[in-house]
């Protein structure tokens, strides 16, 4: 971005007399304003009508449908009703932080944004440090968390917040220590550099490029589900428990941030584990010289990739049931981490080994995905067969118990 | 610390100059999963419980009392309010005893009509406690599956008595409604359609990794203490206590079925725990499809309820039956003192029992366990209060 | 714990989450369940039509057959069905001068229209009785005094009569009796 700025300036388009850092400012504020309303917003309302409409199909039954089409502007018409909804703060609780809470939590979660690649050049600033600051500053929401269990004054909250701190601390380790292989092979921590490092293809991504990336890709995905506090890693919201945990005080505009934070972190989770290891935003065309359609193409294949792990989060969330915590350190501590550990030795060792990879091995590790992938469907056409050994006569629709009575 | 007319013991601990004393939680009367209006005072050191208080009473309707001033015809559909999750069980007892008082013969027919009920309540209790219990324990897609069968059956018993809940499907002397002509059809393709389901719920949710080890060496309650603290029905039988009133104080005509009786066997963890609890009340769903195919196949002709006088007056005295509900022994003890209404009717349920032993239980457990030890009992409060 | 439980423990994992995961997936592609009731229901189609004749909705009394024997009001386990009737020469019967159902507490039993010896007091399918204030919850069936019906021997030869006690008497003869056998 700081080269866009740049040549505006050059170009003559910012009014003369104005200090630089008064143009870099006035430019942050407008990129920033345009993410946080047009992107990240909307992600994180649409993906609560995906959830919604995903949740009641897996359910057998339909998901709103009434507001819009489809039930598509539920999530406005939800947003709408929060902001006005009557603002509560318990009269015992500690109000600073009470009302602080929920913007720390959206703080480290918007703050995130700004390494988020959204396909091409279109990444608001490609620092050279670019992941590592991701994974710091997605910390910041275990602050937020704390404040705002502490503050709600209610033991539950309080249990709730303790809980996702442990949780987020620790699953910050398995987290870090699989960036780190990819990290190794692609010789940079910027985000950019990273998905330059990488090809169209699937045997050229980071994941297939050895077995221990292979597992890495796990262990990220299954650490950012718990860092980002769901299910079957939402202790700290457990519903059956704790009504909402550390939330349970919130109501109106606060409790819809911290939702909307929760949301849009699905879309980090996504957008991470895409630009990681699944080749980001790169598309098998060159088109050199068409750089819009090029960036239009880039930015769905990388939104498509990243919204289908948003897809398998929503899709986890309801088919699991919710760990305990002391089973959640468990596999952090004696699971993950040390898996974590020999992925990262693993590759270590494979990139002293094999300078330039083994693409045998690249193309058997994406045949293995593929294989995978087959015999899952095979498993879900078993299951639906199974279950339509029903008649269509039997019905719970009472359209098809129909005896109309006669009233004489 | 006095919780309303509670004394609750705290522990304090001196380490160091720093005092820290237990956690007193509410898991109070209104709660997301405490399956009906229960409450239970927590006394907990963080996570883990050192105590689980438990406090009952705030669904108590004066069932009892009520049948006292109605009459004995006129309780029956009360007594769907005992426990109106399993209700053909609570208007089975009631006629059942009622009918041994005054030593009125049931036909045979009706004897199957009042199985035939009983089973598909059982079905149908069976899967709302498998359903609630995925459900506090984070699934919450079975919940909703095993709701949408019990819609079936609802939509069964619907066509046979009029109701979807509180049936008032048995009177005293047999029941009120014949089985409807094409009822039998349908009653066998629902149970075509639904045992395959009880291996899809066991694919979904039983054998989870992660649900498992929520629930094994949870609770695990041996067969003498289960035995002693008056476990009854599958808490009993998760226990590995073969008890089962219809096989051992058979009534009705179920000597003339031939069903198993699930035990607990400690497959994935200890004998007793809440695992086992599970799946017993998992395999006694296909259990009870068996008894209703036989029933169904069975079923003899002639009428459906005895002569039994409007103004019914039982002889003097008093009897206690015992019926296998879905959570398990229900006992029904009924004084007559010869009058058209009922001296007195205590009614023994199995929650009540399952009350006492959360408290013993509950040591060391963590607060999620003991959400889930509570769904494990199957307690229903309507049960517990009366 | 050995190594052989741990990579147990992890095989067992990955496989039953995966197990799970095909089924809820396999719930994805079937059709939902939803009947989406009350507005998007199959065109011209009242849900009240198309339940079972046995079903126990709000209560309803056609006066034109009832015989004020009160044997509803005594069999109320609820005290709900209140019924004032007077024998008056003059009119030849029994007079009804009240006949109240405090649907607010009617239970939905089922056990007054169980001795009904014409089915006058039945069971409707219909549910939908919802309203906003509880006096208006209770139907008061009689809006002037009405002669109790007296039932012909050799049946009803009334053309308006008829059809509604045969109504009556088929909801009435669902009940089990003593005498009955079976059909099915």
């Amino acid at each position: 971005m700081q080269e866009l700025v740049d040549s505006l300036v050059a170009d003559g388009f910012v009014p003369g007399g104005l200090p630089l850092w008064v143009a870099y400012l006035g430019a942050m504020l407008v990129f920033g304003g345009i993410v946080v309303f047009v992107f990240i917003l909307p992600i994180a309302g649409v993906t609560t009508w995906v959830e919604r409409r995903v949740a009641g199909r897996i359910q057998s039954r339909i998901g709103p449908n009434r507001t819009g089409p489809a039930g598509f502007l539920q999530w406005l018409a939800d947003g709408i009703k929060s902001v006005l909804k009557e603002d509560i703060v318990p009269s015992a609780a500690d109000v600073p932080l009470f009302k602080l809470a929920p913007y720390v939590v959206m703080t480290g979660f918007v703050a995130a944004f700004v390494v988020v690649p959204f396909g091409g050049p279109l990444i608001i600033a490609d620092l050279n440090v670019g992941i590592l600051y991701l994974t710091a500053v997605t910390a910041l929401v275990v602050v937020g968390i704390l404040m705002a269990g502490w503050a709600s004054n209610n033991k539950w909250s309080l249990l709730g917040g303790i809980r996702s701190a442990a949780q987020i601390v620790s699953y910050e380790i398995p987290a870090g220590l699989s960036i780190l292989p990819v990290v190794m092979l692609a010789g940079t921590l910027s985000m950019q550099g990273i998905i330059g490092h990488q090809g169209w293809a699937p045997w050229t991504w980071h994941v297939f490029d050895n077995p221990f990336t292979f597992f890495a890709f796990f262990i990220l995905f299954v650490s950012a589900l718990a860092e980002g506090n769901r299910t079957p890693f939402d202790l700290p919201e457990a519903e059956s428990e704790l009504v909402m945990g550390f939330a349970t005080e919130y109501s109106g505009l606060r409790n819809l941030l911290f939702f909307m934070a929760e949301w849009g972190n699905l879309y980090v989770i996504g957008a991470v584990v895409t630009t990681l290891f699944l080749g980001g935003w790169q598309i098998p065309l060159a088109l050199a010289d068409h750089p819009v359609p090029r960036i239009v193409l880039q930015f769905a294949i990388f939104f498509a990739k990243a919204y289908f792990w948003v897809f398998v989060a929503v899709w986890l969330r309801w088919t699991l049931p919710r760990i305990r915590v002391d089973q959640m350190m468990i596999m952090c501590w004696k699971y993950l981490v040390p898996i974590a550990f020999v992925n990262f030795m693993g590759t270590a060792v494979w990139m002293v080994l094999f300078p330039a990879g083994v693409p045998a091995v690249r193309v058997l590790l994406s045949l293995t995905a593929a294989g995978l992938l087959v015999a899952f469907a095979r498993r879900v056409v078993f299951h639906v067969r199974r279950a339509l050994l029903t008649r269509e006569e039997l019905s719970f629709n009472p359209l098809s118990t129909a005896r109309v009575m006669s009233r004489g | 610390m006095s919780l309303t007319g509670f004394e609750v013991e705290i522990q304090r601990e001196v380490d160091g100059g720093l005092t820290t004393e237990d956690m007193t939680l509410s898991m109070g009367p209104q709660h997301p999963s405490t399956h009906g209006v229960l409450r239970f005072v927590v006394r907990a050191d963080g996570e883990v419980m050192k105590e689980a208080i438990p406090d009952i009473g705030y669904l108590h309707r004066s069932i009892e009392k009520i049948s006292e001033k109605v009459g004995w015809h006129g309780f029956m559909p009360y007594t769907d309010r005992v426990d109106y999750v399993a209700a053909m069980f609570c208007n089975q007892g009631w006629a059942m005893a009622a009918e041994r008082l005054a030593g009125i013969e049931v036909p045979k027919r009706a004897e199957y009509c009042r199985i035939i009920a009983a089973e598909f309540n059982r079905i149908q209790s069976h899967l709302l406690s498998v359903g609630s219990m995925a459900m506090d324990i984070g699934a919450y897609t079975p919940f909703i599956h095993t709701v949408r069968e019990r819609e079936y059956i609802n939509d069964l018993i619907e066509e046979l008595c009029g109701a979807r809940l509180t049936f008032n499907y048995m009177r005293i002397g047999g029941v009120a409604w014949d089985i409807p002509p094409g009822w039998r059809e349908k009653a066998l393709s629902f149970l075509e359609r639904f045992e395959p389901l009880i291996d899809e719920y066991n694919a979904l949710i039983s054998y989870n990794k992660i649900y498992t080890e929520r629930l094994r060496n949870v609770a695990a309650i041996s067969a003498q203490e289960a035995i002693d603290y008056n476990l009854v029905g599958p808490n009993l039988r998760g226990s590995g206590v073969r008890y089962d009133v219809r096989r051992d104080l058979p009534y009705s005509v179920y000597p003339e079925l031939d069903f198993d009786v699930p035990v607990g066997s400690g497959e994935l963890g200890t004998l007793g725990d809440c695992f086992d609890r599970y799946m017993v009340r998992m395999r006694e769903m296909k259990e009870s499809c068996k008894i209703l195919r036989q029933c169904l196949a069975q079923l003899p002709q002639g009428p459906v309820i005895a002569k039994v006088a409007r103004n019914f007056k039982p002889a003097a005295g008093d009897c206690y039956v015992r019926i296998e509900s879905a959570r398990g022994d229900m006992g029904w003890y009924v004084v007559s003192d010869g009058t058209a209404f009922p001296h007195r009717c205590k009614i023994r349920t199995g929650s009540f029992a399952a009350m006492s032993i959360i408290q013993k239980v509950s040591r060391n457990l963590m607060i999620a366990d003991l959400i889930a030890v509570i769904a494990s009992f199957d307690l229903v409060a309507p049960e517990i209060d009366r | 714990m050995g190594l052989g439980t741990y990579l147990r423990n992890i095989k067992d994992a990955a496989l039953t989450i995966g197990d799970g995961m095909a089924v809820t997936f396999s719930h994805l592609v079937r059709k939902p369940f939803t009947l989406q009731y009350p507005d998007r229901l199959p065109d011209g189609v009242r849900v009240q039509d198309t339940l079972p004749f046995r079903y126990r909705g709000m209560l309803e009394v056609d006066l034109e057959i009832c015989t004020a024997c009160l044997a509803c009001e005594r069999a109320c386990p609820i005290d709900c069905i209140v019924i004032e009737a007077e024998k008056d020469k003059a009119a030849g019967g029994l007079v009804m001068t009240r006949f109240d159902i405090d649907m607010a507490k009617c239970m939905y039993c089922g056990l007054c229209s169980e001795p009904c010896p014409t089915g006058s007091i039945h069971h409707t399918p219909e549910f939908e009785g919802a309203d906003y204030s509880l006096e208006s919850l209770v139907r008061k069936f009689v809006k002037a005094p009405v002669i109790a019906y007296k039932p012909k021997k050799g049946g009803e030869t009334d053309p308006e009569i008829a059809p509604i006690l045969e109504r009556g008497m088929r909801y009435v003869n669902e009940f089990a009796s003593p005498e009955g056998g079976s059909t099915d």
